[in-house]
């Protein structure tokens, strides 16, 4: 498999997407990683394996400690494979939205 | 014409919670944010059948020609920019009425699949943002440094 094809499946779980959110904001042990989740440690051993093979995570040892961290490099990839007009009209579609929800509720708050 | 090139088609919803005929009226305004119109840095539209646009945004032109404008339901009219290597794409926005809201839905068809359509640097900000969004929707107990790493701060 590609490295792409790596990362999209990587990110594709919402426990993986939700260990890169926990990393994002900084290193952590593997036990602060696995705490959140519900599920068997060894199923976030699973998970870590598929971030690290997609190159989102890496582990650092320091002292006697080992720090995992998020890499968000392999990221650019993803962005490159969306199209012009597949952000163009994203960005267009929800700032349309959202006039219009400003706009209901700049109402609403009138008539009150 | 190549009939063997390979295209792309994109296709977005959105409910907008506004009456169909408003909605449709604010797609062609371009004084409401975030039609395509609003987003120009020049602009000349004549939204009727056959009627043209030119507009430029961030300094690439764009083209097109109205092929169908019927209020409330239906636009669409042909797009032509660099990224489409001047070829014409097809782009059709069409207004549904879902109770007091509108369904509204765009199709971007005939795009031409090629690398100067692909994202570059400004994508990965947009992918940020969607990554950023989505965990900033999430009920999950926000991570803290401090909390996980007591020692690290004493």
């Amino acid at each position: 498999m590609d490295q792409l094809t790596d990362i999209l499946i990587a990110i594709s779980h919402p426990s993986r997407r939700a260990i890169i959110g926990q990393l994002a904001n900084g290193p952590a042990r593997f036990l602060d990683v696995a705490k959140p989740f519900d599920t068997a440690l060894n199923a976030v051993t699973k998970h870590l394996k598929m971030l690290e093979r997609a190159g989102l995570i890496e582990r650092q040892k320091q002292g006697r400690e080992v720090f995992i961290s998020f890499r968000g490099e392999p990221l650019r990839q993803v962005a490159g494979w969306v199209h012009v007009y597949e952000r163009f009209w994203n960005e267009r579609l929800d700032q349309f939205e959202q006039y219009f929800t400003d706009k209901k509720k700049k109402e609403k708050k009138e008539k009150k | 014409m190549n009939n063997s090139r390979k295209t792309l088609e994109f296709k977005f919803e959105r409910t907008i919670p506004a009456p169909l005929g408003e909605v449709f009226d604010g797609w062609l305004d371009p004084k409401i944010p975030g039609n395509p119109w609003n987003a120009a840095d020049k602009l000349m539209l004549n939204p009727k059948v056959d009627g043209f646009f030119y507009w430029t945004f961030k300094g690439t032109p764009h083209y097109g020609r109205f092929t169908e404008v019927e209020r409330p339901g239906r636009i669409q009219h042909t797009w032509v920019s660099p990224n489409t290597l001047g070829e014409e794409s097809m782009v059709t926005v069409t207004f549904k009425k879902q109770g007091e809201e509108t369904l509204m839905t765009l199709v971007h068809s005939d795009l031409p699949d090629h690398e100067l359509a692909r994202g570059h640097e400004k994508g990965w900000n947009y992918f940020l943002r969607i990554f950023r969004e989505q965990f900033g929707a999430g009920s999950r107990k926000k991570y803290r440094w401090d909390d996980a790493h007591p020692s690290a701060t004493k």
